[in-house]
């Protein structure tokens, strides 16, 4: 067990400050009109792993696409690092839900994972060992050469992961990542990820709407609501999830802890709660 | 393409055959004249004749030459003009309905005002070749810039690509089926401009020839010229399909 | 489609007038261009002609009848040749696309008479027809002939096989399977071809015109320049293109709203 894994156990219990690595301040955001996130205020430390969700619509999609810069906020401000967010940078990797369109068809899965570092401007003598690299760490070494449309829905995914790392980003983003994928694959997907993501001392933003998915790879799970009210905001819940790293699909989801904080959120993912 | 099995194969074989004795008969038995309809040997004759000795030769390669310069130029300057105006959505509002106007216009329709600009001049038929030819490949190209997936912009953004690297990495792919298929039209025209351009420039080439045949009652040099054109059309198209085939063999895991 | 500019695009809504008159924003400055042009630099030339001086040349065309006969002749080869060669090409089309065997034997004939450019019958034709609207008409229907032929073997070939088998099933007649079910079921896609024909049947039309036969639209042009006439070329040229374009967009549109009434949606 690596040391740092040590510390995650509960945030509560951290005994120095931690680096803020991503603040949300007093941010909203208008689209079509609508309101979709009243003034939130969230901080996101360094290394920890942030899983959102509630009922469509709620704006979770939303947030997360703030925090890459996708879209600029209608008030407040996304800092980043103490910078204000102005636009989308190589350091913040976006994983997208829909990943047979956020992969280029007609370059190999090595083509497409070269592309982060050829927009990085890597020098292309530098590149094959770091593909190399990251493809090993996804498990796509054999398939290298395929295109997108020859794999599953899970290696299609894994290469846009693969992707997001190669650009080796501060913060990763990521939209129900595993939404369209079936259970079996999911399970495996999230035990990588999780892996990886300690391995490499990432940063994650994870946005779902599964709450076992939620609570089994998060440090905080944050709920948020859909059509926010003045008496209403946003931002319902927010909850540490103390359940020791590293986590197990099956032990830790029967883990007393895991069922209580489940048993809490159940609630918040239905379109009209409190 | 599905490959025929052997009893499909003589079946095609088969037919081509009787349509060849079809020929042979009506030729000999004279159900048509002629002056319109040589026997297939006198043709097929004509064409040895003219290839190994003869001017047929020299007029197919004029003919091709003209052709496939044309269409280079065309597609050049198709898929330059077509990237820069489908990259831009501006660009493409402003454009794209005097584009589409110009499309269904017929490319030999330019010929009369090429001869007044230029002269019955070999640089006349090209011209027109080119500026006939580059609509498909531009119209294709802006079409296929125009619709890259949203979602593979937003890729794009998030690792800051510049407008420039975009266009190469994700227009020119993105576009490149439509761009291949805009060339294939593009050689229909080429082909079909040069020849009409020969014939009412009196241009020494294959549509030159087998008009001046045609008003010599020369009906088996006639179909010898015929026969070549259908030829470098089909070898061209089979030739530009074969590449499409490789270029595109992403689209078929 | 999705459409979508480059990630660098602001997305400005503009006012509906703006829209409305920005499809012939350039249209218009190229003419105003070309009239300048055309009364100064080029004012001695054989080739360039003020658009004003064409509309003049297009007024005289219309009144003294020339227009009409022109215009009728052109559209008259092209929509009979088309009616020819899609007569042909339909029967054809419904045999091959039904029969593997018919079209695996025609395989290789289609496919080395298909490349033959159209044009290259202009000398046959002329040997057979003379000059005039038999052999403008021939050489449109062979133009025709071959897209639809092949667009019609599709279609029949892309047919939703439990079609078929409820004709079998009710053990129809050859001729009643292909009148009540195959036919109605492609009409869709042949619409689509019908209307690629009349794009194709105008094109050949005023391309043999050019090449060869002393009538219609094509020919009038050549008169002009011939005649050292650039109002007339200019006139000509504008009126090939505006009434193609229109009979195109017809076309798309009787395309489409025959479509929605069969309850399909076509490309």
């Amino acid at each position: 067990m690596i040391a740092s894994e040590a510390t995650r156990i509960s945030a509560g219990e951290a005994t120095a400050p931690r680096e803020m690595v991503l603040r949300f301040e007093q941010v909203s955001i208008r689209l079509g009109g609508r309101e979709i996130l009243t003034p939130t205020t969230l901080e996101v430390a360094r290394g920890e792993f942030i899983c959102v969700i509630g009922p469509s619509g709620c704006g979770k999609t939303t947030l997360l696409r703030a925090a890459a810069g996708f879209v600029a906020p209608s008030a407040g401000a996304v800092l980043r690092g103490g910078q204000r967010v102005s636009g989308p940078s190589r350091e913040v990797a976006f994983v997208f839900q829909d990943y047979g369109r956020a992969l280029l068809p007609w370059r190999t899965v090595h083509g497409n994972v070269a592309l982060a570092l050829e927009a990085a401007g890597v020098p292309s003598g530098q590149r094959g060992p770091r593909i190399d690299a990251v493809l090993a760490t996804v498990g796509l070494t054999q398939h290298a050469h395929k295109f997108p449309a020859q794999l599953s829905g899970g290696m299609q995914q894994r290469v846009q992961i693969a992707r997001c790392l190669a650009q080796q980003p501060e913060l990763l983003m990521m939209d129900e990542p595993f939404g369209a994928l079936d259970a079996m694959t999911r399970e495996s997907l999230q035990d990588e990820l999780a892996r990886l993501v300690t391995d490499r001392g990432l940063t994650v933003l994870f946005v779902t709407h599964d709450l076992e998915e939620a609570l089994y790879l998060g440090d905080r799970v944050v709920a948020l609501r859909a059509n926010p009210g003045p008496q209403r905001p946003s931002l319902a819940r927010v909850i540490d999830v103390g359940i020791a790293r590293p986590r197990n699909q099956l032990a830790s989801k029967e883990d007393p802890e895991f069922l209580r904080l489940r048993r809490e959120l159940y609630g918040y993912l239905g379109p009209a709660h409190g | 393409m599905k490959r025929l099995d052997a009893g499909e194969a003589a079946a095609a074989a088969g037919l081509l055959a009787a349509i060849v004795a079809l020929w042979w008969l009506a030729s000999h038995q004279q159900w048509v004249s002629k002056v319109f309809l040589p026997t297939p040997e006198a043709a097929w004759a004509s064409l040895i004749d003219g290839l190994a000795g003869g001017d047929l030769g020299g007029f197919t390669l004029a003919t091709v030459g003209r052709m496939l310069v044309g269409w280079l130029c065309a597609s050049v300057l198709g898929i330059a003009l077509g990237a820069l105006i489908g990259s831009s959505a501006a660009a493409r509002a402003w454009l794209l309905p005097t584009l589409e106007f110009i499309r269904p216009l017929p490319a030999s329709a330019l010929l009369p005002l090429a001869i007044a600009l230029f002269g019955l001049s070999p640089v006349m038929v090209l011209a027109v070749v080119s500026f006939g030819a580059m609509w498909p490949v531009l119209l294709n190209t802006v079409h296929g810039f125009a619709t890259v997936h949203p979602r593979l912009g937003e890729v794009a953004r998030g690792l800051q690509i510049p407008p420039g690297a975009f266009a190469v990495k994700f227009g020119l792919p993105n576009a490149l089926p439509d761009i291949l298929a805009g060339m294939r039209l593009a050689l229909t025209v080429a082909l079909i401009v040069t020849v009409v351009g020969e014939m009412i420039a009196s241009q020494a080439g294959l549509g030159h020839a087998i008009l001046l045949a045609a008003r010599s009652f020369r009906a088996a040099d006639l179909f010898a010229g015929v026969l070549l054109l259908g030829l470098i059309g089909l070898v061209s198209n089979s030739l530009l399909a074969a590449a499409e085939h490789r270029l595109l063999r992403w689209q078929r895991p | 489609m999705v459409e979508l500019a480059p990630p660098h695009a602001r997305h400005a809504v503009i006012p509906r007038w703006v829209a409305r008159l920005r499809p012939w924003a350039v249209p218009a400055l190229l003419l105003v261009v070309l009239e300048w042009y055309a009364r100064t630099i080029a004012s001695q030339s054989d080739a360039i002609a003020p658009p004003s001086a064409a509309l003049l040349a297009f007024a005289r065309a219309a009144s003294d009848g020339s227009l009409a006969t022109a215009t009728a002749f052109t559209l008259r080869a092209a929509a009979l040749g088309l009616v020819v060669g899609a007569l042909l090409a339909v029967p054809l089309g419904l045999l091959l696309g039904l029969s593997r065997r018919a079209a695996a034997s025609s395989f290789l004939t289609v496919e080395l008479l298909r490349p033959i450019p159209s044009v290259a019958l202009i000398p046959i034709a002329m040997l057979v027809f003379g000059f005039g609207l038999r052999m403008e008409l021939a050489i449109v229907a062979f133009a025709t002939f071959w897209p639809l032929l092949v667009l019609t073997q599709s279609a029949v070939r892309q047919l939703e096989p439990q079609l078929l088998e409820v004709a079998a099933a009710l053990q129809l007649s050859p001729r009643k399977r292909t009148l009540s079910i195959v036919l109605p079921a492609i009409m869709p896609r042949l619409f689509v071809a019908l209307r690629q024909g009349v794009a194709i049947a105008l094109v050949v039309s005023v391309t043999v015109e050019i090449g060869a036969n002393p009538n219609g639209m094509g020919y009038a042009l050549m008169l002009s320049q011939q005649s050292l006439d650039p109002a007339g070329i200019l006139a000509w040229l504008a009126w090939i293109g505006v009434l193609g374009f229109a009979i195109n967009a017809l076309a798309l549109r009787l395309q489409r709203a025959l479509a929605r009434r069969m309850g399909e949606s076509a490309p």
